[in-house]
């Protein structure tokens, strides 16, 4: 019997901001951390239970809760402004942000990486 | 793509179509074009699979749109939202509404998805002994024919919805629908050897599967209650060209020796064959539904047919399927809501036609293992529930509830030879409410299980197999599945005891702030197992704020914590060649 242990943390903030009438901006970021992992393994003695010759066995179960640790941080930034030229005119900015930290690495390896994304335009209303 | 292309231009011409037969009325034509035009850049560093898991995951410039257009007149409204992020990011969708005669639907959703590469490193040991140091022959091993690959799947969905009124007279009204979703790309695929030449394969698969839904009903209320009835067909069938592996000549692993002993053990080696292939699949249904009134309550019921086949293996599923609901208040204050729901689900038992074993052995050592595989899915299933609810005072509602579940699986392990498992349901629900203010709602709920479902093979072996018979009656030999009767011991991790409980509270104290609090958690056990402890616990609090300070500013900010805790048996796999 083993006991298996998932943790789990969301923050999350976010914020919407108008100055003027004619500026808009907005925000938000969330954080994730998750863990999981598998306590120790009560295995049966098996030398107790079989009979025969086991000098070449090996029944150490010692190494095998580690296999299946998990540990990923997620950080997560969204940033954007809004610029209203005229009352049918508007410039947009924004832009996102993710970082991922994978600490143990499972059946895909690590996982850790960044992704960046900057997107601007322009707003038409009719 | 051709198919796509003419599914996706009717139904824009279709709605479209319908959108300008009334936009060509001005009669109080309100109308709001909103146009966004730009562009993105987009930078990966590391592993991007994971990160940007549903981004093209290239370095680049792209140019973006969205498009947005509400218009409503007199006879309708219109409505036509649409996003391009990429050429595997679209989102599109039109809606309209004439008078109340006809609603039409639209959508395009496309999407792409990252996946990773299973490395498959814990796929690899050998044999060892300790005593004089050096490794057998015996081993597990992996091959990776595609490192590197760049896996993903590109999903496209496309809805159209209509729903047209036939007849005033009993609101007499049709709908039909139709959705296909195409998913194209590459996969991993993973081929397992045979044990004489134990190893894993990995290489890369074309993905192209394709499903089409389509329904259609009628409608109608026929004063005292209303009628319904839907036709429900599903088709889903795979394009792309299967994947096929190389299968080992059965051998001795160690010795190479005894192929014609171990090649009468298995259906097919030393050949190249379709692996992990998808099926072709149809499921066509009828369902009908009533509601209305009875006595001083109201009720609905619904019942249905359906019947899903394999088309490469002709084999069916049938299942039948009834509800009834009702509700009927006991006095001002007071209501009881009742519900039963029944299943009967029954799968085509396939014969098993397997070469014989040692065919042609001239010392009558052969043997035939041809079997019947009786279905896990045939079952019947009730439910049924209970609920009263009552207003204690302006400010406290109790809902208490009980419930009886049953699922009889005729067939499992053996024909007419089944389990059965039963459900008792309590619950109670407490909701507080002062005015806009405060509300609070505090939930405990009680499940007893008997019998849960348990995989009737077993878990543990004893020790020896002295005590088995060989099936072939020249031989002395025992067969691997034939150790299964050793076995001891029910393995489950379904519960006998479930308790639940949940709080949810919201706090306003003024316009400005709201504050949401909660909790939820559940604990459950199976007692019922000689050796085993199986048991769950989850936690989650979460704490939420809105803030919104002046009209300049508005703010939200929260927290929240899973916890989850089972323990469950373990096992380590064992392989001796």
């Amino acid at each position: 019997m083993a006991d298996y242990e998932n943790k789990v943390h969301n923050i999350y903030f976010t914020a919407n901001f108008n100055p003027t009438q004619m500026v808009r901006l907005f925000g938000t970021v969330t954080f994730n951390k998750a863990q999981g992992a598998l306590q120790e393994v009560l295995m049966p003695d098996p030398e107790a239970r079989l009979e025969g010759d086991l000098e070449d066995q090996d029944f150490d179960f010692e190494n095998a809760p580690s296999y299946s640790d998990l540990d990923y941080k997620l950080l997560k930034f969204s940033l954007g402004v809004e610029y209203k030229l005229t009352p049918t005119v508007t410039l947009t900015a924004d832009g996102d942000y993710a970082d991922l930290t994978d600490n143990e690495g499972y059946i895909y390896g690590i996982e850790s990486g960044s992704y960046f994304m900057i997107r601007t335009g322009v707003k038409l209303d009719l | 793509m051709t198919r796509l292309i003419k599914i996706l231009s009717l139904g824009l011409v279709l709605l479209l179509g319908a959108g300008l037969a009334f936009a060509g009325d001005d009669n109080g034509l309100t109308e709001k074009y909103t146009l966004w035009i730009g562009g993105h850049y987009t930078d990966f560093n590391d592993y991007a699979k994971k990160a940007g898991e549903y981004n093209l995951g290239n370095d680049e410039f792209l140019p973006e749109f969205k498009l947005n257009y509400f218009s409503r007149s007199d006879r309708g409204i219109f409505r036509l939202d649409g996003h391009y992020y990429d050429d595997k990011n679209i989102n599109a969708e039109i809606r309209t509404t004439i008078s109340d005669v006809f609603k039409g639907k639209f959508m395009y959703r496309s999407l792409i998805k990252q996946a990773s590469q299973n490395l498959l490193t814990e796929i690899e040991a050998r044999e060892y002994f300790e005593s004089t140091g050096v490794a057998g022959g015996k081993m597990l091993t992996h091959e990776i024919l595609d490192p590197g690959a760049d896996y993903n799947t590109h999903r496209q969905e496309i809805l159209g919805q209509v729903s047209l009124l036939l007849s005033r007279k009993n609101n007499v009204r049709m709908i039909a629908a139709h959705r296909t979703i195409l998913t194209t790309g590459s996969e991993q695929k993973i081929s397992s050897n045979h044990c004489f030449s134990c190893h894993l394969t990995s290489q890369t698969a074309e993905v192209d599967k394709r499903k089409h839904q389509f329904e259609a009903g009628v409608d109608a209320e026929t004063g005292k209650f209303d009628i319904g009835y839907r036709f429900g067909y599903r088709y889903f069938e795979p394009e792309a060209t299967d994947a096929s592996t190389y299968y080992d000549p059965a051998k001795h692993p160690l010795s190479g020796g005894a192929a014609a002993e171990f090649s009468s053990r298995v259906i097919y080696h030393d050949s190249t064959m379709a692996f992990s292939t998808y099926p072709t699949t149809e499921k066509t249904s009828h369902k009908v539904r009533v509601k209305g009134d009875v006595g001083k309550g109201r009720f609905s019921g619904a019942a249905g047919y359906s019947r899903a086949e394999n088309k490469n293996t002709s084999l069916t599923t049938d299942a039948w399927s009834g509800s009834l609901n009702y509700t009927v208040p006991l006095n001002p204050k007071t209501r009881l809501v009742a519900k039963f729901a029944a299943t009967r689900l029954s799968a085509d038992d396939p014969f098993i036609d397997l070469p014989t074993w040692r065919d042609g052995a001239t010392d009558g050592n052969e043997y035939n293992f041809d079997y019947t595989r009786y279905s896990a899915l045939d079952r019947r299933t009730g439910k049924l529930t209970a609920e009263l609810i009552t207003r204690l005072n302006k400010k406290m509602t109790l809902s208490v509830l009980a419930g009886y579940d049953r699922v009889e699986r005729y067939d499992y392990p053996l024909p007419d030879d089944g389990t059965e498992t039963s459900k008792l349901i309590g619950q109670a629900k407490l909701r507080i409410r002062k005015g806009l203010k405060y509300s609070s709602t505090v939930k405990y709920r009680f499940e007893s299980i008997s019998d849960p479902y348990v995989s009737a093979r077993g878990m543990f072996e004893e020790s020896g197999h002295d005590v088995l018979t060989p099936l072939v009656p020249t031989s002395t030999w025992i067969f691997y599945f034939q150790r299964e009767d050793l076995r001891y011991q029910d393995i489950t991790t379904q519960p006998t005891q479930v308790h639940q409980f949940e709080w949810r509270s919201n706090y306003r104290p003024n316009n400005k702030v709201v504050v949401n609090l909660g909790v939820k958690g559940k604990y459950d056990k199976n007692g019922d197992l000689d050796s085993l402890d199986v048991e769950h616990f989850s936690l989650a609090p979460n704490l939420n704020f809105n803030l919104i300070p002046d009209q300049r500013w508005a703010l939200t900010a929260g927290y929240a914590y899973n916890y989850d805790k089972s323990r469950l048996p373990v096992t380590v796999a064992l392989f001796d060649g």
